[in-house]
């Protein structure tokens, strides 16, 4: 069993209004897992808070209830919410927990199906607690394991599938389409017609790819004024329009006029002949800025909002069908993490076999020494070499076998005999068995 | 025994291309993602490397140029054509070509494996400098048609995509247009002038030597052919400058018409161990 659980709520299971009182800052999400860490059972723990999700993955060393203690901190953080905490909460423990965070790194599990952003939030959280510098750490072998296989993981789907492929939005479909017609976006020239909320996206996702100009032309100078000073442009008078439109490489239309603003004799006129360089236009306006036929201009790349809709819908489509996939490649990885999780058992098994078996090694070689008295420092150190050769020999077998046994999942029977055939003691077991005997105490006094 | 070399180093080279081509199939499947086109792009280096030791263990071998002799032409164009490739490393995602002009590289050097890369015993009117260098021009004329075959093929294909509002894998790896053009542009370019000055230097020694040109010649007829092709396709590529699509496909038909012309000549003309 990995004795790892996870509490969290996300876009799945809660509105916006509720995921926000679940938020937590770097300096709350450090001080939750110290105050778990000290009060309750938790031995590691990590806290990943993004937009879209607030997930408390924690670990425990003993068999204290994990769920249960996450649960209330989440609740505690939350407050008091109509109807409750309960039905915004989903947990996940053992083999379910680390599948979660797989499928949450590789973004199965995000709002935009396969974006990559969150595998960079998943390296900020994990991070975060890794780096702290808290009196104990509060990231251990086995957070550590679950959290590094989770990133390598996202990268393999991201690498192996075309989960993360195609762009997933309007505005990245935008700057996709600007980058495979130009090349880079630098020293191209972009000019928005209008001011809607998309082409500010578009311009934005396009700004970030470094475009050298922007012309901003609507009906209404001062809102074309405000849009440009917001990314360095140059407000363009509306009557001026089919000027600017030779400089640009990049046409963005989001009016909100109820009849064609760009007609194909406008367009003609307004270049003045046919173009020599590529002219990319997004009409993103409903009813459309553009007229269809300009699209058959040569050297216009024209595109309407149906148009890039189908696009994003097609390449959510593609990065679906990547889920068996992705799913195969999950489902390996949880089955090398538990493979990994079980070795951790037989660690302390072997440590106590080793020594018990060495403790003995040491009285058989008392008893020797008094039997012959009289043996030189030399030759008792090469009986003492000799007996150290032997044990190691003769528990080298039994300990490969138990290694491969538990990597075949026959862990837990063959961990039991090896403990009674050599009187090893179970440690938590033991540590249990002593708790009861204190709380017969307690209940006698 | 350095037959033999010659034949192991080109036989490597060979797998190495071979190498390459499946590593920018696979990368074609993904999408152009991960580190597959530059795998691609460092395999055809590496074969190109031993291309280049190959010709050179040829020429120490045989004592002479590998510009002779149906095999060691080809050997030698193929290894234009992949030094061209190289030469796309500058415009970054334009190197993709790769995965048109391997195959090209793939096949010319298997003919020439084939038809056996030995020196030919061709009487030749004149030999020395001045016949390589019209050898070597007009070779790498042709590298330069084939790198604007490969660029305006890709051209093509993306134009195609982006006109059919398509966003898929082939999308993904085929690189921007502009980039493209400029691929297509410089190959046609640079194999125009180099063929031109092949042509004039073949035409000079040709009639220093003989006094006249045999028109005949099917080495004559094809360059002559060849010559009016690229004039074709740069003068289209000019005219059509507000349309670019008409000029990538001048550039893909022209280079169609000099591999046929070039099959058929060698079919119902030239002959046997001759490179036409």
């Amino acid at each position: 069993m990995i004795p790892v659980a996870v509490v969290g709520v996300s876009h799945k299971t809660a509105p916006v209004g509720v995921r926000e009182r679940f938020s937590f800052t770097n300096a709350e999400a450090l001080a939750l897992l110290e105050s778990l860490r000290d009060y309750s059972g938790m031995t590691e723990g990590v806290i990943l808070s993004t937009c879209h999700r607030t997930e408390l993955y924690v670990c425990s060393g003993s068999d204290f209830d994990l769920i249960d203690s996450a649960v209330s901190a989440l609740k505690r953080k939350a407050g008091d919410l109509v109807g409750g905490t309960d039905q915004y909460l989903y947990h996940y423990s053992g083999m379910q927990a680390a599948e979660h965070l797989y499928k949450v790194t590789a973004g199965l599990e995000s709002l935009v199906f396969g974006e990559a952003e969150i595998q960079g939030q998943v390296k900020e959280a994990y991070n975060l607690i890794r780096n702290s510098s808290t009196d104990r750490p509060l990231v251990g072998p086995i957070l550590n394991r679950l959290f590094q296989s989770a990133l390598a993981v996202g990268g393999r789907i991201r690498s192996e599938t075309p989960v993360g492929q195609g762009a997933a939005s309007v505005a990245s479909v935008a700057a996709g389409l600007a980058r495979k017609i130009f090349g880079g976006l630098e020293n191209r020239t972009v000019m928005i017609l209008g001011a809607g909320s998309t082409a500010e996206l578009v311009v934005e996702s396009m700004e970030r790819n470094g475009i050298s100009e922007l012309l901003v032309s609507n009906r209404c100078l001062g809102h074309a004024q405000k849009l440009a000073s917001r990314f360095s442009g140059r407000a363009v008078h509306f009557t001026e329009m089919s000027f600017s439109l030779k400089e640009a490489d990049i046409l963005v239309a989001s009016t909100s006029a109820p009849y064609t603003l760009v007609t194909l004799e406008g367009f003609r006129d307004a270049l003045g002949g046919f173009r020599e360089k590529p002219l990319l236009i997004l009409d993103l306006a409903m009813p459309r800025d553009i007229e269809a036929e300009v699209g058959g201009e040569p050297n216009v790349f024209l595109y309407n909002v149906d148009d890039l809709k189908e696009i994003v819908d097609d390449n959510l489509l593609n990065r679906k069908a990547s889920i068996p996939v992705a799913h195969d490649i999950i489902n390996e990885s949880v089955s090398s993490f538990l493979d990994w999780n079980q070795t951790l058992e037989i660690v302390p098994v072997i440590k106590d076999l080793r020594e018990s078996w060495d403790q003995e090694r040491k009285n058989q070689l008392e008893w020797l020494w008094k039997k012959l008295p009289d043996l030189p420092e030399d030759e008792k150190e090469v009986v003492s070499g000799f007996s150290k050769r032997l044990i190691n020999k003769l528990l080298h077998e039994p300990v490969s076998r138990l290694k491969k046994g538990v990597g075949n999942g026959k862990g837990e029977d063959f961990l039991e005999a090896v403990r009674y055939l050599h009187d090893i003691q179970d440690l938590a077991s033991e540590s249990a068995e002593d708790s009861e005997d204190d709380s017969v105490l307690g209940h006698s006094d | 025994m350095q037959s033999t070399e010659v034949y192991l180093a080109h036989f490597v080279s060979l797998i190495l291309y071979i190498g390459s081509l499946i590593v920018w199939l696979r990368s074609l499947v993904k999408g152009g993602r991960g580190s597959d086109p530059a795998v691609a792009f460092g395999l055809a280096s590496l074969g190109v490397l031993i291309h280049v030791y190959a010709l050179i263990l040829f020429t120490y071998s045989y004592h002479q140029l590998p510009l002779t002799g149906i095999g060691p032409s080809l050997s030698s164009l193929a290894l234009v054509i992949g030094l061209a490739l190289l030469g796309t490393i500058v415009f970054g995602e334009g190197r993709r070509v790769g995965i048109v002009v391997i195959p090209v590289i793939i096949l010319l050097e298997t003919v020439a494996v084939v038809l056996g890369v030995e020196p030919s015993f061709e009487v030749m009117d004149f030999q020395g400098a001045w016949f390589s260098l019209h050898v070597m021009m007009a070779f790498v004329g042709l590298g330069g048609m084939t790198l604007s075959f490969a660029a305006s093929s890709l051209y093509v294909i993306q134009l195609g995509e982006l006109n059919n509002k398509r966003m898929g894998r082939l999308f993904q790896f085929t690189p921007p247009l502009v980039t493209l053009d400029r691929i297509s542009r410089v190959g046609l370019v640079t194999g125009f002038v180099t063929f031109t000055l092949a042509l004039v230097l073949g035409w000079f020694w040709t009639i220093s030597f003989r006094q006249s040109l045999d028109q005949l010649n099917p080495k004559v007829m094809w360059s002559i052919m060849t010559w009016f092709v690229f004039f074709g396709v740069l003068l289209t590529r000019n005219l059509s400058r507000m349309k670019p699509q008409r000029g990538a496909w001048a550039s893909v038909l022209g280079f169609a018409v000099i591999v046929m012309s070039y099959i058929a000549l060698r079919i119902f003309v030239s002959t046997r161990g001759f490179f036409l």
